[in-house]
């Protein structure tokens, strides 16, 4: 709610924006994280692309949770719909991600407006339940359509997506370059007239119809907005870890993404989206000794977080409440 | 043709009701969580797991050397302890957002079965019920020991259930607050105490649920927790809202599941039980018992 009576701070001329000192640490972040791969190690660069990657991902749940207001746990589903696009366009067509990327995130859309119709009308829950039926059929469909996914093994994606350019670069520059673009078009929504509509539909519904935006409306273009996110980011997964196959989308991976998600605490920006996918990518590989800790560390993260940035508000209000008497 | 549907179809009737029961008491404890505090509990698989590898335990050796009996006991007060202490964990948000909740017990249920995980490892062991081993058949069905009991107990946990909720002051409590949670605080009922109630119940009826679905299988740190979405899909069915509906749908999904495995295909169960859902949500939003239960809670 917060996110519709927050009102954008009004125009600034450039100079004054340029020098606001968030919009300078975000630019000072953009021109190292450019920079990085010229003094970086491989394994780095691989790394972060992947995290870059992940990043999107996580802005896709963000984007539910904030415009929607609702929680996916099948998100795996469309980030697997856009890899596998890749994956199998590369092996049946021979093209790059240049031709697969915009038929990637079409299947994303069309996927999320198919999956969200028959909860239209219906309350969070009912999506967050069939989310987490869409996660769980997700492996099974994948394991038993060999001849277009591979089977267990999956599929390798080898095709550079712009050949002659140094492999890692590439694929660090692109992963990077798609981030930063998602992150202005989703600054760029937030001040539009239609995601004002989308967040009005689900802060105030009633108001939002007497406008003539219906409730199931905007919950099916949020849902399929987040979902096409959700495959943009899966096709930069395939090209940047080079294979797709079912391990890396159950269930847990969908789990993963709302966790990365919680503990950027839903934010639509570039920086929160890095904390989250770095949270995805860099935790896993760091904790790669703790073993079966990683899922009790994961939950008491995504329990710790939950609580504290709910209570958070509470405790803020009962001081602002001290303050004022 | 005809004659073999014929022969088929009642042995696949009758163990579609038998693991439908199973389904519907797993869907009975998400219901019940939702009815009261508008949580959907995702941990309530992983808690039923970790209380059947719980029962294991006790009763191996692993944990100590009880009987059958000693070790349920001794799982019930674990589990009753467990489910106490993720109500108190997600108590101070559970009025301001049901989102954020249903994410936290997303949390609990990955610390339990990372828990599981720890303790256990990734042991698949058998575990199989105290019950004398016979079988009849009729009219080419063969009903064994295992499928009585199953019936039984849930005959038993489903008519004690409705007597609590229809003739008690607890029951009562759970009815008004899951109609009208404002108007019951306003009355002076404790909602606290009411989703307490909730909580230990489902705790309870994961824990009889999975005791009884692990015979038909194995029990590894999964196994439990992969027969959520059955139960998610009964809960659906039923209308989510509806503790009648959750054991109804629960059988009806055992039934569907059962048909569709042995004529369709075995390998797409989940894919089936997403379309279930999917369908049941678009045709039925509100369950398939919506029109006759009308406004009673």
């Amino acid at each position: 709610m917060s996110d519709l009576t927050q009102t954008d701070t009004p125009p600034r001329s450039f100079v004054d924006r340029a020098l606001d000192p968030k919009a300078l640490a975000t630019l000072a972040l953009i021109g190292l994280l450019l920079l990085l791969p010229l003094g970086a190690g491989g394994y780095l660069v691989y790394s972060l692309s992947l995290c870059f990657a992940n990043a999107i991902g996580v802005l896709s749940v963000s984007v539910l949770v904030r415009y929607g207001g609702e929680v996916s746990i099948g998100h795996s589903f469309f980030v697997a719909l856009g890899a596998y696009a890749v994956a199998i366009l590369e092996k049946q067509a021979g093209v790059g991600l240049m031709v697969s990327l915009p038929v990637a995130a079409l299947a994303g859309l069309v996927g999320g407006i198919v999956f969200a119709y028959p909860s239209r009308r219906l309350s969070g829950i009912y999506l967050a339940v069939s989310t987490m039926a869409l996660a769980l059929a997700l492996p099974e469909i994948l394991i038993h359509s060999e001849k277009f996914t591979g089977g267990f093994e999956g599929l390798y994606v080898a095709l550079d997506p712009l050949p002659g350019l140094p492999k890692a670069s590439q694929r660090y520059y692109l992963a990077f370059g798609l981030l930063v673009l998602i992150c202005l078009a989703l600054v760029r929504l937030r001040r539009s007239p239609q995601g004002l509509a989308l967040l009005m539909a689900r802060a105030h519904p009633r108001a939002a119809e007497a406008f003539g935006i219906t409730r199931g409306w905007a919950r099916i273009s949020v849902f399929a907005l987040s979902a096409m996110l959700a495959s943009i980011s899966g096709a930069v997964v395939a090209v940047a870890s080079s294979a797709v196959s079912p391990n890396s989308f159950t269930l847990w991976s969908a789990i993963f993404l709302l966790v990365g998600s919680v503990v950027s605490l839903n934010g639509l920006t570039l920086v929160p989206a890095l904390v989250g996918g770095a949270f995805l990518t860099l935790v896993p590989n760091y904790l790669a000794g703790a073993g079966d800790w990683v899922p009790v560390i994961y939950g008491a993260v995504l329990l710790g977080v939950t609580l504290a940035v709910n209570s958070a508000s509470d405790i803020r209000r009962i001081l602002s409440r001290g303050g004022r008497s | 043709m005809l004659k073999t549907l014929v022969g088929d179809l009642p042995p696949l009737l009758w163990s579609g009701i038998v693991s439908g029961c199973l389904y519907g008491l797993g869907a009975l404890g998400l219901v019940m969580i939702y009815k009261s505090s508008r949580v959907v509990n995702f941990a309530h698989g992983n808690l039923a797991g970790l209380a059947a590898f719980l029962v294991y335990g006790f009763s191996s050796g692993g944990l100590a050397n009880l009987s059958w009996g000693g070790a349920v006991a001794t799982a019930v007060a674990l589990v009753a302890c467990i489910a106490v202490l993720s109500y108190a964990l997600i108590a101070p948000i559970v009025f301001k957002s049901d989102l954020a909740s249903t994410i936290a017990t997303l949390g609990i249920g990955l610390v339990l079965q990372g828990a599981i995980q720890l303790v256990f490892g990734a042991e698949i062991v058998n575990l199989d019920l105290p019950i004398p081993r016979f079988g009849v058949s009729f009219a080419g069905v063969r009903i064994t020991s295992y499928d009585l009991t199953v019936l039984a107990v849930t005959l038993l946990i489903i008519g004690s259930l409705f007597l609590v909720i229809e003739r008690t002051r607890l029951g009562i409590a759970f009815r008004a607050t899951s109609s009208n949670p404002f108007a019951s605080r306003v009355c002076g009922l404790d909602l606290r105490r009411v989703h307490l109630f909730a909580w230990l119940v489902s705790a309870v009826l994961g824990l009889v649920a999975a005791l009884l679905i692990v015979p038909t299988t194995f029990l590894s740190s999964t196994t439990v927790s992969s027969f959520m979405l059955q139960a998610f899909t009964a809960a659906v069915v039923g209308g989510f809202a509806s503790l009648p509906g959750a054991a109804l749908g629960g059988i009806l999904v055992g039934i569907a599941t059962n048909l569709f495995s042995f004529y369709v295909s075995p390998e797409f169960m989940n894919t089936f039980l997403l379309v279930v859902i999917l369908v049941t949500l678009n045709f039925f939003p509100d369950g398939l018992l919506a029109r006759r239960s009308g406004g009673r809670v």
